[in-house]
């Protein structure tokens, strides 16, 4: 059977830090002015309706509701890498595809750039190159070669301007057997990447047992990345 | 045609100043291919802007020429007849500049090909791209056949054809522009089964209402003589797309106001009075709405050529403004709305990179392009009618017995027991 790499999120072990986002920018050479990877503050409620709720906080780190009863709760947003993906039915020239492994990814070489799949993504976690990016600092860090798969450019450190990227699952990491930066830098454990297909991986065990739910899952999307809500039955500790 | 030497100079001026206008545009897109899109107000929330609501509004322009030349010929609808030849020149040049519209809203025009080579059949832009293709040969044969030297009883049985394939090819050209937003489960505010049915409604409103204002300009340039029947059609046709518009959406927004679902009440609720994008909805139901509505219904009102003709200019802004709705305050709440928000993709010293809620301001080179494909309809629309003959299409029907003309087309009234 083939993979289907996906991850978990444990929201109650993420303490917010914003490490995930910043070691994806860096590993990633991603520009001033784009995150892949965000750290949203969040919803507690594992009942909670995502989709379209009013914000259950104004401002980042704030927490919501009212004293005494204050709840605050992060949700690290990047693609869902979703198995019914809006962003590859849309794309006009198949530049988004989704391989077999249920990664989705951008070919830098064939987007046009008509930001079709900005426009239909429900989790806003694509990033287009509008312009000749500013770097800090100004010479490309991370990973820092192309990275190719199926002979499609997927990775290069600089994209050129006029196309759109987002999070690859650090595709040029998990072909060679090692984790997406993100999970791999998280100070609290938060975050598991295993293969979805297997009943026995850890990121299968934790969706089963401990009640992962997708973002905007009503859409229909199918995403690959599950969060475990704070005020859930049962811990990743337990 | 152009003997007088005052007509003209005025003719000569006219190509003048569209050409200049035009080469100011190309002259934006060439900064926008070296500068970027960042070059333009849109970001990573609001992504889609001017051009892309510009492109819709062409599409449905294009829809007035085709449809009203084809109910002419279809349903045998005397009063339009005179008017094909010049619905089928606006069609061919609308979804033509619709079209170009496209290209500067591309981040890689160099890759424009790629939708050929790699077209993908999923996605509706793909569907767009060949009915615009399909729609604007459709115009184009129409025209030829219109013109050419061919027996009368060939030139006849032709034109049935193809009336007979352009209404439904027009119906497809905006339901397809319609379900590129239509079928977007990301954007609330798009995502109904009536984007569909709203932009046929809309294009066929829109359509007429340019139909008409060209004709009234022509009345007044080129002393053109159009018959009251025709205005009368037009009007009639204009007045009830309308109200079938204007229901459509009052259906819409009752919809999402009674079921109070959030993620829909939030987008509408910037919409309505009160909200941030108010000054649309009152250009939408007012200006382009409930004016000239009342103008175009109102016995009192509505055999007055002038006001025809403002209702048309009234109409367009109208339907401009719903388009400005549907992209800019419909991608301007996005699903998932926690703070910090989205990233913009571009970095200016001092502000965030983020954003909640999206903030949409076209720049001048937006501007300067979307005036440039304006003056481009424009330009090709009077060549189109200097060198292919259309004045003499639209004035070859000899009145009926009876008819009474108007031609100075100013204010004056048509008597109205001979108008009805």
């Amino acid at each position: 059977m083939t993979k289907h790499w996906g991850m978990v999120i444990d929201q109650n072990r993420c303490v917010g830090c914003w490490t995930c986002a910043v070691s994806c920018k860096s590993i990633n050479n991603e520009p001033l002015g784009i995150f892949w990877n965000r750290v949203l503050t969040g919803e507690p409620s594992a009942s909670a309706s995502v989709s379209g709720a009013p914000p259950a906080s104004q401002a980042i780190d704030v927490p919501h509701g009212v004293f005494p009863n204050l709840a605050l709760a992060y949700q690290p947003t990047a693609c869902q890498h979703c198995a019914d993906a809006p962003c590859e039915k849309v794309c006009p020239v198949s530049a988004t595809f989704r391989r077999e492994d249920g990664v989705v990814l951008v070919d830098f070489e064939r987007c046009i750039g008509c930001r079709y799949c900005l426009a239909a993504c429900p989790y806003g976690a694509r990033a287009f190159n509008w312009e000749k990016e500013q770097y800090a600092p100004d010479f490309p860090v991370g990973y820092g070669r192309d990275y190719r798969t199926g002979g499609r450019l997927v990775f290069t450190p600089v994209r050129p301007v006029g196309v759109a990227e987002k999070c690859t699952f650090c595709v040029e990491r998990i072909d060679v057997g090692k984790k997406p930066m993100c999970v791999e830098t998280c100070p609290a454990g938060a975050r598991i990447f295993g293969d979805l297909n297997d009943p026995a991986s850890e990121v299968s065990q934790a969706v089963n047992r401990q009640g992962g739910r997708q973002l905007l899952a009503d859409l229909g999307t199918r995403p690959s990345v599950y969060y475990l809500a704070v005020d859930r039955q049962g811990r990743l500790t337990d | 045609m152009v003997k007088d030497p005052s007509t003209r100079t005025r003719y000569l001026t006219w190509l003048v100043v569209l050409s200049i206008l035009l080469l100011a545009a190309l002259g934006a897109w060439v900064y926008e291919l070296i500068f970027g899109l960042g070059a333009t107000g849109m970001r990573d929330v609001i992504s889609w802007g001017l051009y892309i609501l510009s492109f819709a509004f062409f599409v449905k322009l294009s829809a007035g020429g085709l449809i009203v030349a084809s109910s002419a010929e279809v349903f045998g609808i005397k009063g339009l007849k005179p008017l094909a030849k010049l619905g089928v020149l606006t069609a061919a040049v609308c979804v033509l500049v619709a079209g170009v519209s496209i290209l500067p809203d591309l981040g890689r025009p160099d890759r424009l090909l790629n939708l050929f080579i790699y077209a993908h059949w999923s996605s509706p832009m793909i569907w767009d791209i060949t009915i615009i293709t399909l729609y604007f040969l459709l115009a184009v044969a129409e025209l030829w056949l219109m013109s050419a030297k061919m027996p009368e009883a060939k030139r006849a049985r032709g034109l049935k054809w193809a009336a007979g394939i352009g209404l439904p090819a027009a119906f497809a050209l905006h339901s397809i522009t319609a379900w590129i937003f239509g079928l977007q489960i990301s954007r609330p505010f798009w995502n109904t089964a009536l984007m569909a049915p709203l932009f046929v409604v809309s294009a066929i409103l829109s359509g007429t209402a340019l139909v008409s204002l060209i004709l009234w300009i022509l009345q007044r340039v080129d002393a053109l003589v159009v018959r009251g029947e025709t205005w009368r059609k037009l009007s009639g046709l204009m007045a009830v797309s309308l109200a079938i518009d204007l229901f459509f959406v009052l259906s819409d927004y009752l919809t999402v106001l009674w079921d109070g679902v959030p993620k829909d009440l939030q987008v509408l609720s910037t919409l309505l009075p009160g909200g941030g994008y108010q000054l649309f909805f009152w250009l939408e139901w007012v200006i382009g709405g409930a004016i000239p509505l009342l103008f175009l219904i109102l016995p009192s009102l509505r055999r007055r050529v002038g006001l025809i003709a403002a209702s048309a200019v009234l109409i367009l802004v109208g339907v401009y403004a719903y388009q400005v709705e549907l992209v800019v305050a419909g991608m301007a709440n996005p699903l998932i709305q926690l703070p910090p928000g989205i990233s913009l993709g571009t970095y200016v010293p001092g502000e965030s990179v983020f954003q909640l809620v999206g903030h949409y301001t076209p720049t001048w080179v937006e501007l300067t392009i979307l005036l440039g494909l304006l003056a481009l309809i424009a330009l090709l629309v009077t060549l189109g009618y200097r060198y292919l003959s259309i004045k003499a299409s639209l004035t070859e029907a000899t009145p009926e017995a009876g008819d009474r003309l108007d031609t100075d087309g100013a204010r004056r009234r048509i008597v109205r027991g001979e108008a009805t």
